[in-house]
């Protein structure tokens, strides 16, 4: 499939703020894993092949194995292989992602609240608000999956 | 309904980044009412009571009447009222919006070429993927309605 035109060089100023989204994010207190996980399974819920492809390639690199990634269609039904804050940081994903279906619901919250304080919700919500903006555009413009 | 937390001074490096790519899409061929479309058709989609109410108030100060507004809810059901670059518009913003049912159709973005210039269309796309992040802010955190 291919592009049917490149954001980036249409509107450079705002690919540029959306990889200011990305920066301030940078010294979150998620480990590498966590980042590809937020990114991963949101890219599954909105579908974006892009996304897919680039972030199971770098969860990899850190360390990832296959079968969680695999897995991480089904992680609910599948607990053993995530820790209690990385469940938590799923389902927060999976709520940011479908918001329009009943928000950041408070059984949620109140979970996050007792393995995380508010900078560190802050900083899983907006990781999971960063991969949907990404999701958006590269599914919009067709963006080509990486050789 | 209390605050949770306040993104902007919990995360005020994000929350930076975020008005950063608002400012980014300020160079944009989008009418102030037409900016206000996308954002209240989407805060109704997701459900975000904090940004009805401002973008609602912002649309009737830019000259946008109440029927119009009451009717975005149906707007596909009332089409003579917009035009039909407004309906593309919208329709874009839907389809962003719930980018995981469909993507950004076929259908909709030949209908796009045929009236929007590519970078037209990245600033509609971009626009709806912008509410799209203050949405699920505000929406997360229990944003309050200002007074």
């Amino acid at each position: 499939m291919s592009a049917r035109f490149n954001w980036t060089t249409l509107h450079p100023a705002a690919y540029k703020a959306g990889i200011g989204v990305e920066m301030a994010l940078q010294s979150s207190f998620l480990n590498p894993i966590q980042k590809e996980l937020i990114k991963i399974r949101a890219s599954q819920i909105n579908g974006c092949a892009y996304c897919l492809d680039m972030h199971t390639k770098d969860a990899l690199k850190h360390g990832e194995i296959p079968q969680r990634i695999f897995i991480l269609n089904a992680w609910k039904d599948a607990k053993e292989f995530f820790t209690e804050e990385e469940q938590v940081i799923l389902m927060i994903t999976e709520e940011i992602t479908l918001i329009n279906q009943k928000g950041l619901t408070d059984e949620t919250y109140e979970k996050a609240k007792k393995l995380f304080d508010e900078t560190q919700i802050s900083q899983i919500i907006m990781a999971a608000v960063a991969i949907n903006m990404w999701n958006r555009i590269a599914k919009a413009s067709h963006m080509e999956i990486g050789k | 309904m209390s605050a949770r937390f306040n993104m902007a001074t919990t995360n005020a490096a994000s929350y930076k980044a975020g008005i950063g790519m608002e400012t980014a899409l300020q160079d944009s061929f989008l009418s102030p009412i037409q900016k206000e479309l996308i954002k209240i058709r989407t805060s109704q989609i997701n459900g975000c009571a904090f940004c009805l109410d401002m973008h609602t108030k912002d649309a009737l100060k830019y000259g946008e009447t109440p029927q119009r507004i009451f009717l975005l809810n149906a707007w596909r059901d009332s089409k003579e009222l917009f035009t039909l670059e407004e309906q593309i518009i919208l329709t874009i913003a839907e389809e962003i919006t719930l980018i995981s049912d469909k993507g950004l159709s076929e259908e909709t973005y030949q209908q796009a070429k045929e009236i929007f210039s590519e970078r037209q269309l990245v600033d509609i796309i971009m626009a709806a993927i912008s509410i799209n992040m203050w949405n699920r802010i505000a929406i997360s955190t229990h944003l309050p309605i200002a007074k």
